[in-house]
């Protein structure tokens, strides 16, 4: 076969070579540290044993089990992924609805939403620590302006403030990720689809709830899913605002392997904590789709 | 690109660093805001020829910079050949096998000149690795146009700060967010009721001493009374400017509060004053030990050229420029402001084990719990002590 024609050609080996470089590139940064980080989970591997592997089994699960400083980094993640996904959600489609019935303007309201997004959170971070400062925090000072309050409320030293004060601050950078998302979802609805409803007499909440909602399905999977995986490895957020205080009242999963890595050295079980929360994670992942997924194929 | 460009790409930048690190060497710094530093190392440069120095301005956060360090030297490479060392990082960074052994290379004269409290915090086992270059310890200020004794102990303390708290000016700050300067406050506390946390020799716990748990109870019965609720968020900066607006009466904090005050002037100047911190009844005061030093990294490729950087910024003359335009206090006898030198000379060190950061996160976190009110201070020491002693004994 001349070579012109090789590269022409439907061949199997042409498209396993057009697909090596990126299985490479993906090899080297993706499976090898999954496989490493599996694998280092069953060794003792830490300042202790002089940095030096010695095969561990099961240990360090087994401590996993019995560590209460995960459990509650595991409800801290829980807890703030279940609530700020589900305002995200649920803030990001109302301001897509309204965008999408916009007339006019609709790619300026989408460009000053976008604008959280884009900045770098651990400076978010800071401004948000700012606004719930005790003493000068703008917060505060409204609050107590309009007489909601007559004292200034410390949010960040009590651990379900500090929680609510994160979350609020999650909230704002990332209702922009998914607003656009939703929005895109909602301009493949076909509006003939609409139209038919409206000949037969349906409301808008009829169209909402027979049309809109099932083509937004694949949109809102999206959007979900990405959302409880970010909202699930939160750390510059936490570092920033409250180094995961007070009293571990906001130390996440990510936050709790982070210390374990790179403060006190033990890479075993460091890796032992992101192996189960990856796990966790995937085992959600896993059921959100079988969930939505059999919703969406039950629709058409 | 093709597959091939790309692996050569790959390749040339994985063998890039190397042959360009030998020309020179690097020094982490905190960031430079007075230019103090980038000043000392031009200098140096220029008066001593030889490969240069390059100074890399580092955030602002120490911890954030003990982990670039960590990373740093994990991989094996020499990205930072001079280390800036905290004095909490020696156990850790000598027992992992960072850095190295300067006890032959500091002169007699030097050693004698140091204090000795400073020499001992840079040593492990016996053996230097950091060169002490600023001392800091934990002080008590107070306006001294409202009090005319100041106190010496918890209770006076607690009673003056109630008496002369008011609408708009707190009794006492000090830090209590959950971080390693909650520690330094929570120690001078404890110490200061005869009680201690870690002991060195036999790693035992001893967090579960009546006096830990009145030592906890004191910071407890501050906040909301002479302490503002917020105190437990507050770190050094926030507990200054609130001290030095006027709005405080007692401040606990470091010295270079001292040098700024004494510097900017301004109304305060002549209102504050300094004392150790105070202590319970047939006890005596005790402050924290903190401060900063340069240590050599074992992975740096010219350590002679390195250690002379080292002498240089340690020369009475440098550490003097730096005291001048940023306030931190020499670790040299002679260059302590008389204010602060037996308590500086008296000061203790923290725990020095190589699970130090792990150990100081534990009593965090159950300090933290215990302060805003999540669990009794028994409870919080208990398990505290638990769960340190667990982390010691494996």
């Amino acid at each position: 076969m001349r070579l012109s024609s090789f590269w022409r050609a439907e061949s199997d080996a042409r498209n396993v070579l057009f697909f090596l470089p990126a299985a490479i590139l993906l090899g080297l940064v993706v499976v090898y540290p999954i496989l490493r980080t599996t694998i280092l989970s069953l060794f003792h591997l830490k300042l202790a044993t002089q940095f030096q592997a010695e095969f561990a089994g099961p240990e360090n699960f087994v401590r996993l089990l019995f560590d209460s400083r995960f459990h509650n980094s595991l409800k801290v993640t829980g807890l703030f992924t279940a609530v700020s996904v589900a305002l995200e959600f649920g803030i990001g489609l109302l301001l897509a609805l309204a965008a999408n019935a916009l007339v006019h303007g609709k790619g300026l309201v989408r460009t000053v939403l976008l604008v959280p997004w884009t900045l770098p959170t651990a400076i978010i971070a800071v401004l948000w620590t700012w606004i719930f400062n005790d003493q000068y925090g703008v917060l505060n000072a409204l609050l107590m302006k309009t007489g909601i309050t007559t004292e200034a409320i410390p949010w960040l030293a009590g651990p379900h403030t500090a929680m609510a004060a994160i979350i609020m601050a999650d909230v704002w950078k990332t209702v922009p990720f998914v607003f656009p998302v939703l929005l895109a979802g909602l301009q493949n609805v076909p509006r003939e689809l609409h139209e038919a409803i409206e000949m037969d007499g349906g409301g808008a909440w009829a169209k909402f709830k027979y049309v809109t909602w099932p083509h937004l399905l694949p949109f809102v999977f999206i959007s979900i899913i990405f959302r409880i995986i970010q909202a699930f490895a939160i750390f510059d957020l936490v570092y920033v605002m409250t180094g995961g205080g007070p009293g571990g009242g906001t130390e996440t999963v990510s936050l709790y392997s982070y210390q374990t890595y790179m403060r006190y050295l033990d890479f075993g079980y460091g890796s032992t904590l992101v192996v189960a929360t990856v796990l966790i994670l995937a085992l959600t992942a896993f059921v959100l789709h079988t969930f939505l997924h059999r919703r969406y194929e039950r629709q058409f | 690109m093709s597959a091939t460009a790309f692996l050569a790409l790959l390749l040339i930048s994985l063998a890039g660093p190397s042959s360009v690190q030998d020309e020179f060497l690097t020094v982490l710094m905190e960031p430079d805001g007075t230019g103090v530093w980038r000043d000392l190392v031009f200098r140096f440069n220029r008066e001593h020829p030889g490969p240069a120095v390059h100074l890399i301005e580092g955030p602002p956060a120490t911890n954030t910079r003990e982990d670039m360090y960590t990373t740093s030297f994990l991989s094996g490479g020499a990205s930072y050949d001079i280390v800036y060392c905290d004095v909490i990082w020696i156990p850790k960074f000598v027992a992992a096998g960072w850095l190295l052994d300067l006890s032959d290379l500091i002169s007699e004269q030097d050693r004698a000149d140091y204090l000795p409290v400073e020499l001992r915090a840079g040593s492990y086992q016996g053996r230097l690795y950091r060169m002490p270059a600023f001392t800091d310890a934990g002080v008590l200020y107070y306006r001294k146009d409202l009090v005319a004794h100041p106190p010496e102990t918890f209770d006076e303390l607690m009673q003056i700060a109630l008496r002369l708290k008011t609408n708009d000016r707190w009794g006492l700050l000090w830090q209590g967010k959950q971080y390693e300067g909650l520690i330094t406050v929570y120690l001078e506390v404890l110490w200061g009721h005869g009680g201690e946390w870690i002991d060195d020799e036999s790693r035992k716990v001893l967090l579960g001493s009546p006096e830990a748990i009145r030592a906890l109870e004191f910071l407890k019965a501050t906040i909301g009374t002479v302490s503002p609720p917020a105190v437990t968020t507050y770190i050094e900066e926030d507990t200054r400017s609130i001290f030095q607006n006027g709005r405080a009466v007692f401040l606990r904090n470091w010295p270079y509060v001292w040098t700024l005050i004494q510097r900017r002037g301004g109304p305060m100047k002549d209102q504050i004053s300094v004392v150790p911190m105070v202590h319970a009844p047939r006890h005596s005061s005790a402050a924290t030990l903190g401060g900063w030093g340069f240590a050599i990294s074992k992975f740096c490729p010219n350590p002679q050229r390195a250690w002379q950087f080292v002498q240089f910024l340690t020369r009475p003359e440098q550490l003097r420029a730096v005291q001048q335009r940023q306030g931190r206090i020499p670790s040299r006898r002679n260059l302590i402001p008389a204010e602060f030198l037996s308590i500086l000379d008296s000061a203790r060190m923290r725990p020095r084990i190589p699970e130090y950061a792990q150990a100081s996160d534990i009593l965090q976190r159950w300090l933290s719990a215990a302060l805003t009110g999540q669990v009794t201070p028994e409870e919080a020491l208990r398990e505290a002590a638990r769960e340190t002693q667990l982390l010691l004994a494996s």
